[in-house]
């Protein structure tokens, strides 16, 4: 807010008709500002008028009866007077303060455990809350890269398909230079034991790449994501092959699906 | 110590009466009610339209009056201010059903410009406050009453009028500014 409120904003604060976006900035300002205090009171004392203008109404006098009577019911303490009834009134204040200085010792010896205690578990869920959100924050990052290469309209889209006369075994490659792989494949056959399909980026120039192994599921599907893979390499071609294991760093075995890239 | 209201208390200032109540002299808290109970009973009932209610907060008013008098300062509000103030507050919250307002003497000051504590300044101040809604144009004086009476917002007078929010917020900036201009002593 710059400079003082107009009187109207003020007077409409008093009367409580400002909805919060205004009211709230108004409030922080005469939180701060002595002389928009002043004003506000004067605001308030004027339109506390307005209950002036309700229509003159008189309750019944049962209401007063009833009111002194409940009175009757909790008088209020009268005041002690004379310098007797200070001393005594002294003395039961230093007897009622030491009791509470006791009291309040012991008391804040255990609170202050108490809030050690408090303070440890506090840090260990705040750690637990950071380490929850770092999680997913890199979960969304890795969804979000994986949405990029599966949208991106310049990323290249090859079918793999069976390298025998069997065509059920079927790969998809997406793969953009920059962003990534993303490989999905289904229907594979499933492998004896020691044995692992890998995928390979075979590029225009050079040595296939390995993108990564993988066993496909009971239903024979499998995927491959983001892979690391060097930078800026064009494809020429994919290609999964069956290989021991963990992989190989060259293709061994034989080629079970394989597409071209161009 | 109600006997004592046969004593005259109508002179007595308002800061006077409540160093009694403070004292724990009931006739002297009959006195204010006597004063000012149908100042505080006609807000609330302008606001509940409701005469148990009323009532109810009329008598809850004046207890906590009665209990908590010592609080009170005569230098930094006036008594029937806070009175008024306190049963608008107090309706308000039971129409809205909302909990009732800390509206304890020492945290709600209220200083009003006209003096009260006598019959026939009441019956002044009444008469220029109604003279000054008479003045304002039927439109403005329904949107400030609403705000007042019923505790409405510019939104909720906009949402209940029918009327665009900008049309409630210039009707009662205009209504504000006449009050203003002529309940200032």
């Amino acid at each position: 807010m710059n400079g003082h409120p107009q009187p109207e904003e003020l007077d409409l604060l008093a009367l409580g008709a400002l909805d919060a976006a205004e009211r709230q900035p108004l409030e922080a300002h005469v939180r701060g500002c002595v002389e928009c205090q002043r004003r506000l009171e004067e605001a308030r004392g004027r339109l506390a008028l307005l209950s002036l203008s309700a229509p003159d109404q008189a309750p019944s006098p049962r209401a007063k009866q009833q009111l002194l009577e409940r009175i009757q019911a909790k008088p209020v303490a009268a005041p002690v007077s004379g310098f007797r009834a200070w001393l005594q009134q002294a003395s039961f204040t230093f007897a009622i303060a030491s009791l509470l200085l006791f009291a309040s010792t012991v008391w804040l010896g255990y609170a202050n455990r108490e809030l050690f205690r408090l303070n440890d578990d506090l840090r260990g869920q705040i750690a637990a809350l950071h380490e929850t959100a770092e999680r997913q924050r890199q979960e969304t990052g890795r969804a979000r890269a994986v949405m990029d290469v599966l949208s991106a309209p310049d990323a290249v889209r090859v079918t793999l398909v069976a390298a025998q006369t069997r065509p059920l075994p079927q790969g998809r490659a997406f793969y953009h230079a920059r962003k990534g792989l993303v490989f999905t494949a289904s229907n594979l056959q499933p492998l004896p034991s020691g044995k692992t399909y890998q995928l390979w980026l075979i590029p225009t120039e050079g040595k296939p790449i390995s993108a990564g192994v993988f066993d496909p599921d009971a239903q024979g599907a499998g995927a491959i994501l983001l892979p690391p893979l060097p930078e800026g390499v064009a494809a020429k071609a994919f290609a999964v092959t069956v290989e021991p294991a963990g992989g190989v760093p060259q293709p061994t075995g034989p080629i079970m699906l394989l597409g071209s890239a161009g | 110590m109600v006997a004592s209201l046969t004593s005259d208390d109508t002179a007595a200032s308002d800061a006077a009466l409540v160093r009694r109540v403070e004292a724990g002299d009931e006739a002297a808290l009959a006195s204010l009610y006597d004063r000012y109970a149908n100042l505080v009973y006609s807000v609330a009932f302008r606001v509940l339209r409701e005469k148990p209610a009323a009532e109810e907060i009329l008598q809850d008013i004046f207890f906590q009056l009665w209990r908590t008098a010592d609080r009170f300062d005569p230098a930094r509000g006036s008594l029937p201010g806070w009175l008024l103030v306190a049963a608008r507050n107090r309706a308000i919250s039971r129409l809205r059903r909302q909990n009732p307002p800390a509206d304890d003497p020492d945290r709600l000051e209220v200083a009003l410009p006209f003096n009260l504590e006598s019959a026939v300044a009441q019956r002044q101040a009444m008469t220029k406050v109604q003279q000054s809604m008479q003045q304002l144009p039927p439109e403005q004086r329904q949107a400030l009453e609403m705000a007042y009476f019923e505790g409405m917002t510019h939104s909720e007078i906009a949402a209940r009028t029918g009327e665009p929010l900008g049309t409630i917020k210039s009707r009662l900036r205009a209504a504000v500014e006449t009050l203003r201009r002529v309940l200032n002593p």
